[in-house]
């Protein structure tokens, strides 16, 4: 199992790496904004993608489309450290099947995974 | 007189508008949590989940917060619109309870879980609680909560700083709570 953690903060990055592996899934690529995100989707195809909404440039709700214009199939996790619930039906519109708030924890991360993982 | 026009008015909640995700938090009815952690991330993100979400069979789940941050603040970080929150200050206000009144804050919770059929309480600033009254009169009215939580097989949340309690005191608070292990950050 392949994940896609896209944040421009590399320091979330870091902590999110850190999460995933401690709840069991050691494969993590990392992007930092819409274009790096692209490439590496394209190149490792991640069975699931974490995308922060807030994007420098072009933002989560745009990379999510444009995944799913890759592979209609890709599973995008929305993350934010706010919930707005605009952006989280423009999300859910585009694409994402889920949302969690930023920062995370074990608890709800695990049962994201637990629900999208096959 | 004084004392009662102090009384803070109990609000009836619709509850908050489905946001379409998964229900990430499995607390169960009836039962009280402790959550060990600083600051309270996984307490509000597990409420906010909960008011946000549907169970299985559909059915949704109303709560009440009481928090040390501002209303205003967390209404615009959690996106949270129905849910009534009362800020713990000292200060006056309609939705204000001061910390010393231990009474009309034990008055609000209770009325609001009596109202709502599957209701969550998310209670955060015991520290200031404590530091505002002695910590045996905290725990007596979390124990007079939590027997209304158990009959109306409501949930309730409680973020503490572990760093704020000795260990007796987290040993009586975990007595009749479930106590769920966050993360304190370094200060």
């Amino acid at each position: 199992m392949k994940i896609l953690v896209v944040d421009d903060s590399e320091a979330f990055r870091k902590v999110m790496i850190e999460l995933l592996v401690k709840v069991g899934f050691h494969e993590v690529v990392e992007a930092r904004d819409y274009n790096e995100a692209v490439e590496v989707f394209t190149r490792e195809k991640p069975n699931i993608c974490f995308v922060d909404m807030i994007l420098p440039g072009k933002s989560g709700v745009e990379l999510t489309k444009a995944l799913r214009d890759i592979d209609p199939k890709a599973t995008i996790v929305a993350m934010s450290s706010i919930i707005n619930k605009k952006m989280i039906k423009d999300s859910i519109e585009h694409g994402a099947k889920d949302f969690i708030l930023k920062p995370t924890n074990e608890i709800a991360l695990s049962s994201v995974l637990a629900m999208w993982s096959d | 007189m004084g004392l009662f026009s102090r009384k803070a008015k109990m609000k009836r909640s619709t509850g908050e508008a489905g946001l379409g995700i998964t229900r990430k938090y499995n607390l169960l009815p009836g039962r009280s949590y402790v959550v060990e952690e600083a600051p309270p991330d996984i307490s509000f993100d597990a409420f906010v989940n909960i008011v946000s979400t549907a169970e299985r069979d559909g059915k949704k789940t109303v709560g009440i917060a009481v928090s040390r941050q501002h209303p205003d603040m967390i209404r615009q970080k959690y996106g949270l619109e129905q849910t009534p929150i009362y800020w713990l200050a000292t200060r006056t206000g309609e939705d204000v309870i001061a910390p010393t009144n231990l009474g009309i804050l034990t008055n609000t919770i209770i009325q609001f879980i009596e109202a709502h059929d599957n209701s969550i309480i998310l209670l955060d600033g015991i520290e200031y609680l404590v530091t505002n009254n002695d910590f045996t009169k905290v725990l007596r009215a979390i124990d007079q909560m939590n027997d209304h939580i158990s009959q109306r097989q409501a949930v309730m949340v409680v973020p503490a700083d572990p760093r704020a309690f000795d260990s007796k005191e987290l040993a009586l608070l975990e007595r009749n709570m479930e106590r769920i292990a966050g993360k304190s950050r370094p200060a």
